[in-house]
């Protein structure tokens, strides 16, 4: 059969035993003291996510919001504190500088999970285009939904900018309404370790086979007394690339770093040149800058603000950071607009010159530049304490599934954030995983049988690699910099496929999950 | 004779008006035997109609039984369709409106007791018997409205692998617990006799209600099969489905289920010998056998019955086909190209 080459077998020996870092001194002598506590029955659950991530609390609330699934005893572990996510609020002005693209399928899928409207809807900003064009050409491509929309409906939007707090805070409000039957929420709680769980032979089940999860408080005077251990029937690995359920399910990973550096920021836009048309139009703007080590992207927020994310070398990145306000400004906006070699001068200038200012600089090497379109309203501010930065990497575990345990989000796979997919993914895994649950519960299936992960699993894995794979290779082709076959046919590509509407909005439908 | 009859009896047949048994299933008991006492010149059988052979062929294949990577993976993948053709059936007899409501009524209750004739690994019973609700009172109702889940089947090895693998999901072993669900190692011609020792403190406690006799994989396992479908039939409750799965006996079966699914891997799915080709039974001859049993079934010592024991019989029937790479798909019309599920109701 073809998919077991890809799949191990169920020996109960590929379930080994995790111990977290930070524990592995401690938990030898914690767990001889309680011994008597070990042998006793853990509490069985259904489902126990680790992570309380968008990933995990997205799992949580369709689980609970789905009449089959809803009854389900449901736990979740989460290292920060779920209170905080739970209250968190910024002024109306300001903006987190975590903030994540959210394709059409996703926002469809947090309305289907009737989480849509927990989130603060001021905070989130819609855009209906998306410019990108290559800083060394000047190639572009413009992706929006007008050869699908007629003239007269307004444009569909391409993707919803949000942050990532208020979508926790939506999640986690979402859940709150749902009622706390059959609800565990360990916040500020850390997995201690995964084990196999015993055969309780007269006593009760034979738990051989289940992971146990022994879960520990973070607050620095708990000790191992604290401990708690559950039982999964499904342990859902929503704990990021370094996933400690991935660890214990002996599930290895591809990849690669890419020895780059995404800088975020929150930015204030100035007024546009010319104001947008129709009025609530909205544009996200990316330029691909080959001599700098990646693109440089602008995402719109509401009230005139933007987000930044520009991926660049890690020497580039630190010397952005250093940078006083106007004059990253002033590398910002020369970003959008200069030559690759204007760019590369002023991302070698001294850091504090009198004479030569960066805002000078762009200024006087601006008059020498031919004006462009579509090239976004000048930054004009930064949010203090939002400039900020963030290694670059390429995961993929080799597989999502093991006998009763699953992965989603960035435990399963870390991608390159050119395209903003990756939340996406996640979310597109959540929603995959609750409709497999969803299905094995009405027909019968252990939820965290392999019969009934592989059918997540093969939904979600061709999908994912086929994204990560793309991202990866645009990553490649736009970090070369100067002209030559590649830029060329790169270039060529770009203008072909603004041309050809059929082949950019099957793109874009890839793009958006469709 | 302590008969487990009323309650658990039904191999795979579903039946769906809880409230309406006669006299002869009054859930008192121990229940006077009421099963007709046979003489040998009557349509009887003295013989099991399980057959040696394949018994020893699916004893062999045991210690992969469950492995879902292993030779029984393609029976594992059958199974959510044989929850989806259950769950027709019971949408067939249930009044017309709402498949599957929000709160528990009496067309929703869980209130259906399941028999697995020739339970093996217990891959179908395991999976029923998770369907039933821990709670009746909070848990939401499941397409299957099962209340218990009695499986019987004549291998020793078989029942002790099916008892082990329940012990490892602890809402069966806690359904095994509390008598809700039973495996027994006896032949269905003993649970008919009474005689089966295991069974009455078992069924015990089973609560009151209606039986729901199911019949699924390998019907090619009964060698007296005329017999055993009256067998069957006459464990069912009145209003009872018997359910089961088999494989027709057409050319384009020939060619599907010996000449490719037994080919050498990488073209075959199942071990050789799984299937054996005499044995397989077309729809048409299901359905008169079935017309028949129902008769048999309806014999007493003194009198044979008449056409009257089919008034209110329903018969259902659907082709399956295996997509490699996709799985089983339910596909009207194509039973006779190879697997297909059948469902015979019993009248009230």
């Amino acid at each position: 059969m073809p998919k077991s080459n890809t799949m191990r077998s169920i020996s109960r020996a590929a379930l080994r035993p995790y111990i977290c870092h930070s524990c592995r001194n401690g938990v030898g002598a914690g767990r001889r003291r309680f011994a008597t506590n070990s042998s006793q029955t853990p509490e069985i659950y259904d489902v126990v996510c680790v992570g309380g991530g968008p990933a995990g609390l997205g799992l949580l609330a369709a689980l609970r919001a789905s009449p089959v699934t809803s009854k389900l005893k449901v736990a979740l572990v989460e290292s920060q504190d779920l209170r905080k996510a739970r209250s968190w609020n910024l002024d109306s002005a300001q903006f987190s500088n975590r903030v994540s693209s959210l394709t059409p399928s996703t926002v469809e899928f947090l309305r289907k999970i009737k989480a849509w409207e927990h989130l603060d809807v001021d905070r989130v900003q819609e855009y209906q285009d998306m410019q990108v064009w290559d800083g060394e050409t000047g190639s572009r491509i413009s992706f929006d939904w007008s050869t699908e929309t007629s003239p007269f409906e307004d444009m569909r939007t391409v993707a919803t900018m949000t942050e990532n707090a208020n979508l926790v805070r939506g999640l986690l409000s979402r859940i709150e309404a749902s009622g706390d039957e059959n609800l565990t929420l360990f916040s500020n709680t850390t997995v201690a370790s995964i084990e196999n769980g015993s055969d309780l032979q007269s006593e009760g089940p034979d738990l051989s086979a289940w992971p146990i999860i022994s879960v520990a408080p973070t607050a620095p005077g708990a000790q191992a007394q604290s401990q708690t251990r559950i039982a999964a029937r499904l342990l859902v690995g929503a704990d990021g690339i370094n996933s400690p359920v991935r660890s214990f399910a002996d599930i290895s990973t591809q990849g690669w770093d890419y020895n780059r550096h995404g800088i975020v920021a929150t930015l204030a836009l100035g007024d546009p040149d010319k104001p947008s048309f129709p009025a609530n139009m909205r544009t996200a703007y990316q330029r691909f800058l080959p001599a700098l080590g990646g693109p440089i992207a602008l995402l719109p927020l509401p009230n005139n603000h933007a987000t930044l994310v520009w991926s660049t070398t890690p020497e580039n990145a630190a010397y952005l950071k250093s940078l006083s306000t106007p004059a990253f400004l002033a590398m910002v906006n020369a970003a959008f607009r200069l030559s690759m070699t204007d760019l590369t001068y002023m991302m070698g200038m001294e850091r504090s010159s009198d004479q030569f200012s960066h805002e000078d600089e762009l200024i006087w090497r601006l008059q020498h530049t031919p004006k462009q379109s579509q090239i976004p309203p000048s930054a004009i501010g930064v949010q203090e304490g939002t400039v900020a930065s963030f290694p670059l990497r390429f995961r993929h575990a080799s597989q999502y599934i093991s006998p009763r345990v699953a992965l989603v989000g960035d435990a399963a796979h870390v991608i390159h954030p050119l395209a903003g997919q990756g939340l996406n993914l996640g979310m597109a895994d959540v929603a995959a995983l609750s409709r497999t649950i969803e299905y094995a519960v009405s027909h019968g299936m252990d939820i965290g049988d392999l019969l009934t992960l592989e059918r997540y699993s093969s939904e979600r894995y061709l999908p994912n690699a086929k994204i990560g794979g793309a991202c990866d290779l645009l990553h490649k082709m736009y970090t070369i910099p100067g002209q030559g076959p590649i830029t060329w046919a790169r270039s060529l590509g770009l203008d072909v496929i603004d041309r050809l509407p059929f082949v950019k909005s099957f793109l874009m439908k890839n793009a958006e999950g469709y | 004779m302590a008969s487990l009859r009323p309650r658990s009896l039904a191999l795979r047949a579903l039946r769906t008006a809880p409230t309406s048994s006669g006299p002869l299933y009054r859930h008192t008991s121990p229940l006077p035997s009421l099963l007709p006492q046979r003489s040998p010149n009557n349509r009887s059988h003295s013989t099991s109609s399980v057959s040696a052979d394949e018994v020893s062929h699916f004893s062999k294949l045991a210690s992969s039984w469950w492995d879902p990577m292993g030779p029984s993976r393609i029976l594992h993948l059958m199974n959510p369709l044989r929850h989806e053709f259950i769950a027709s059936c019971l949408a067939d007899s249930a009044p017309a409106g709402s498949p599957l409501p929000q709160f528990s009524t009496p067309e929703t209750a869980a209130n259906l007791d399941y028999l697995d004739i020739g339970c093996g690994g217990g891959i179908f019973a395991e999976s029923l018997a998770r369907t039933i609700p821990l709670d009746r009172a909070t848990s939401a109702p499941t397409p299957t409205r099962a209340a218990s889940m009695t499986a019987i089947d004549p291998t020793t090895t078989l029942i002790q692998i099916a008892r082990d693998h329940a012990r490892m999901d602890p809402t069966v072993e806690a359904h095994m617990r509390s008598g809700r669900f039973q495996y027994l190692n006896t032949t269905l011609e003993d649970v008919l006799a009474g005689s089966t020792p295991a069974s009455a403190s078992a069924s015990a406690s089973a609560p009151a209600s209606s039986s729901s006799p199911t019949g699924h994989q390998q019907f090619d396992m009964v060698t007296l099969f005329e017999a055993f479908l009256a067998n069957c039939l006459r464990a069912l409750k009145p209003g009872g489905w018997l359910i089961g799965s088999t494989i027709s006996r057409t050319f384009p079966s020939w060619i599907l289920n010996q000449v490719i699914a037994e080919a050498p891997w990488p073209i075959g799915v199942v071990p050789r010998g799984t299937h054996e080709w005499s044995k397989f039974v077309n729809p048409s001859e299901l359905y008169s056998w079935a017309q028949e049993g129902l008769m048999r079934a309806a014999d007493t010592n003194v009198t044979r019955a008449g056409p009257s024991a089919l008034d209110g019989m329903r018969w259902k029937c659907v082709g399956t086909i295996y997509v490699p790479g996709l799985g089983w798909k339910i596909v009207p019309g194509s039973e006779d190209w190879g697997n297909y599920f059948w469902a015979v109701k019993k009248g009230i």
